[in-house]
């Protein structure tokens, strides 16, 4: 109970609310290198997805490539690029770029094998009769696999922006921006106010994004499928 | 390969039960610490001090975190020992009674944990002293001039610092500075005291000014410039394990304060640094680290 009142006495406190450490300063720094990342990502991962599912070359080495980078912790990936980055800029180089990274080599294996099973598992005969009616590989790719695939495609985007909302806290212990500070700062402050303050605040975005990109995977499946 | 493979688990057994039947009967000591590389290489310390003399320790709780995490741990009994900065310590349950005397600082810590967990005991404390320091690159101490922390008043709005993550709440950090500096920083990044980012930091021109601790190696290695506390605002920090009374109780206490004592006397300031550089300059094992020394020092045969 008095946990609960810690944390609602903490977020209800309009001091938290202001300057440049505050709840609205954080929240956005947090959605910035959220969406960042992300874009980052889709720029990487949809153009090596479709390349992949629509020839099927190179499949084995990207599907190998995205477990490789699903294993890699995100605190190690922060900790090996840092020095690299700070030493290209004192600034961003320390505080933005490694968490960035890292969040990118977090989202591109969801969103590359996402869009490649998708693709890849749009039925051969459908391809075929494209084929039959003189389609060329691009009318093929973006009138006929992309939206057929688009729920699968769309869902792995899902996936990884969730991942990327939460996983971005972990910059915090790098000095980075975001909601990551409540918790990080709470916990060495010894204040379970504004640990668990930020815990709700992450949770809450992390289901706000949730529902938000289930509502555009939603809208982008034709009825009667999915 | 399958005959081979339960072999090696039914060896790797037996070695894990021997282990646990050796030592001063079924007591086992579990070992926490705080999670940089100074206080990790102390807790391997003892361990391994003590495991030469017969005790069985668990390090499960070694580098499991700040005083934040530890404090509790010991308190309740989760742990039963850690190597703890007295100074920084006393400060946790009360800034108040800090002072720049060891002596002084380990009868007030004892006086407060007394009343913890069911008693808690501070042993004898390390000559070596690790005090927080704040630290400027060479270029930044020529240019602005810079020996003492006084000298800092003038010129903070144009450095960038890097404090510690718990400073704007720690008396001795951020109260400290502005109370006796006239320090109240404006452009702060807040990292681990004493941690790898702490000293990347500065290295990368990210911050100006940043606390690491005295016996950070990074000083040393890179040529930096540690400003001189000159209003004795940080405690003295020596190093003192401190252990539950409840396991004091269940085990041959002269003994084991015998073997932990003579461990923290030889351990001065050059001692502390050197083991600590080991760790974190040269990326050695805190384990392999602590026990070449305890070797060399004849505590360890």
């Amino acid at each position: 109970m008095t946990l609960v009142d810690e944390t609602l006495g903490w977020l209800a406190d309009p001091t938290h609310w202001q300057g440049p450490g505050g709840i609205p300063v954080r929240l956005a720094e947090h959605v910035g290198l959220s969406t960042a990342s992300l874009l980052i990502a889709l720029a990487i991962a949809l153009p090596a997805g479709l390349w992949i599912g629509h020839t099927g070359r190179g499949a084995a080495f990207a599907v190998n490539l995205a477990n490789l980078g699903r294993a890699l912790p995100t605190l190690a990936v922060i900790g090996l690029v840092l020095p690299l980055t700070a030493s290209l800029d004192p600034q961003l180089g320390f505080k933005v770029y490694p968490t960035l990274i890292a969040m990118v080599v977090l989202a591109v294996p969801v969103v590359l094998v996402n869009t490649y099973a998708g693709v890849a598992g749009v039925d051969r005969d459908l391809v075929e009769a494209g084929r039959g009616m003189g389609m060329d590989w691009r009318a093929l790719v973006g009138r006929l696999e992309v939206p057929v695939a688009l729920p699968v495609i769309a869902g792995g985007v899902r996936s990884a922006a969730v991942l990327v909302v939460a996983t971005a806290t972990i910059g915090a212990v790098f000095g980075s921006g975001g909601l990551g500070r409540f918790l990080v700062e709470g916990i060495a402050q010894n204040d379970d106010g504004m640990i668990f303050g930020g815990v709700v605040l992450v949770a809450g975005l992390a289901v706000l994004t949730e529902l938000g990109f289930g509502a555009i995977q939603r809208a982008l499946t034709p009825r009667g499928t999915g | 390969m399958r005959f081979s493979r339960a072999l090696a688990l039914g060896a790797s057994m037996l070695a894990l039960l021997s282990a646990c039947s050796t030592g001063g009967g079924s007591t086992t000591i579990k070992i926490g610490s705080d999670g940089f590389d100074e206080a990790r290489v102390m807790a391997e310390v003892y361990a391994q001090a003590l495991e030469a003399n017969g005790f069985t320790v668990d390090r499960a709780g070694i580098g499991l975190g700040g005083r934040k995490v530890t404090t509790p741990a010991l308190e309740s009994g989760q742990i039963d020992l850690k190597p703890e900065y007295i100074g920084s310590g006393l400060a946790y349950y009360d800034a108040t009674k800090t002072t720049g005397d060891p002596a002084a600082n380990r009868t007030a810590l004892q006086a407060i944990l007394d009343g913890k967990g069911g008693g808690i005991t501070v042993l004898d404390y390390t000559p070596a002293q690790d005090t927080n320091a704040f630290v400027v690159r060479k270029e930044t101490a020529d240019q602005f001039t810079l020996a003492k922390l006084s000298d800092l008043t003038a010129v903070q709005d144009q450095l960038k610092w890097g404090l510690a993550t718990d400073c704007p709440t720690n008396p001795v950090c951020a109260a400290a500075l502005k109370s006796a500096y006239g320090i109240a920083p404006k452009d702060v990044t807040l990292l681990d005291a004493c941690s790898t980012p702490m000293a990347q930091a500065l290295a990368a021109k990210t911050v100006d000014v940043a606390e690491l601790c005295s016996t950070s190696p990074e000083i040393i290695v890179n040529g930096w410039v540690r400003l001189e506390d000159d209003k004795a605002t940080q405690p003295a920090d020596n190093i003192a394990p401190i252990v539950r009374n409840d396991l004091l109780a269940k085990l041959d206490k002269t003994k084991f304060e015998k073997v932990l004592n003579d461990v923290s006397a030889k351990i001065d300031t050059a001692t502390l640094a050197e083991l600590y550089k080991e760790v974190t300059v040269d990326k050695k094992d805190a384990k392999d680290v602590a026990k070449a020394w305890l070797t060399a020092n004849g505590f360890v045969k």
